[in-house]
């Protein structure tokens, strides 16, 4: 008997879902005791979905580990400047710059992924924040999203995985000789 | 006391700073340097008596400029300030030399708890 390529392919034990490893109660715990800790003792995050403005910032670190994929925050950007001076306190200055802000919610995304890290079967790798525009849900099975509230603006932390990769074109056919050599 | 506080990130080197003023620790020289290799030259140049260092730091990370500190032949009191606390972490800290490993997010109370005592 021959075994189909596919069955071949397939491995013994497919990569978990982030639905089943974690859930959305735990995402809102994590980021809750991030919020208090660095934003302050008295913000809260309000689990009511609100929906995003159409200009947004994200910031988020990559997981790579037996589960694989990224942890991300989005928000619009009044919110995130926001959230920069709550962070920055008396520190804040009077005109905050592109860096604080990216700084800002780069280190928000850091300690939230760092958790999230922490709750995943291990082990796994942290990579350093990033910040603009959110990478693509790959499959939307493997997404663990919740939508809050932070002063009354709309905030969303979405854990979402890496596999399996989009399609892309490949190289060979789309430019046989990319560095203009020729046969 | 002069404490070096080491972060890639200055909103979280000013948060750091900020929860060590809460805790009681207001009356100290604060040093900041921005990456894990700006930490070890300060290291040599300031001589801070306490290094609170972040772990995942480009150019260099925390625990690389622990190693070097000590291969260098330092022995300045090191504690890591980190978004990860996992068991493994924390025994890779401790056996590099590290008095201990404080996880983000923390609070002026998780500050006192592993620095009083390092703090004179």
């Amino acid at each position: 008997m021959t075994l189909a390529p596919e069955s071949v392919a397939r491995p013994a034990h497919p990569r978990q879902v982030i639905t089943a490893l974690m859930d959305e109660a735990t995402v809102e715990a994590i980021a809750n005791e991030a919020w208090t800790a660095l934003v302050g003792e008295d913000e809260l995050l309000v689990p009511v979905p609100g929906d995003l403005p159409a200009d947004t910032v994200s910031a988020w670190v990559d997981v790579v580990g037996p589960w694989t994929g990224s942890v991300v925050l989005t928000t619009g950007r009044q919110t995130a400047a926001d959230l920069t001076r709550a962070l920055l306190g008396e520190a804040a200055p009077e005109l905050l710059d592109h860096e604080d802000v990216a700084d800002a919610i780069g280190e928000i995304a850091n300690v939230v992924g760092g958790n999230v890290k922490a709750a995943l079967p291990g082990p796994s790798t942290l990579g350093l924040p990033v910040v603009g525009e959110a990478p693509v849900v790959r499959n939307p099975e493997d997404v663990c999203r919740i939508d809050v509230l932070w002063r009354g603006q709309p905030l969303a932390v979405s854990v979402q995985g890496a596999l399996p990769p989009l399609p892309t074109p490949s190289p060979v056919h789309d430019n046989p000789h990319p560095n203009g050599a020729s046969l | 006391m002069k404490i070096l506080v080491a972060d890639d990130s200055r909103v979280m080197r000013q948060i750091v700073i900020r929860t060590l003023r809460q805790a009681g620790y207001d009356d100290h020289e604060i040093v900041e340097a921005e990456d894990g290799r700006d930490a070890y030259d300060k290291v040599q140049s300031e001589h801070p008596d306490l290094v609170l260092s972040d772990w995942n730091m480009p150019n260099m990370t925390g625990i690389e400029c622990l190693q070097a500190l000590r291969s260098s032949g330092s022995g300045v009191p090191f504690g890591f300030v980190t978004s990860e606390g996992s068991a493994e972490m924390r025994d890779r800290a401790s056996a590099a030399g590290a008095l201990f490993l404080i996880a983000k997010p923390f609070n002026e109370e998780t500050f006192k708890d592993a620095l009083d005592g390092v703090i004179a």
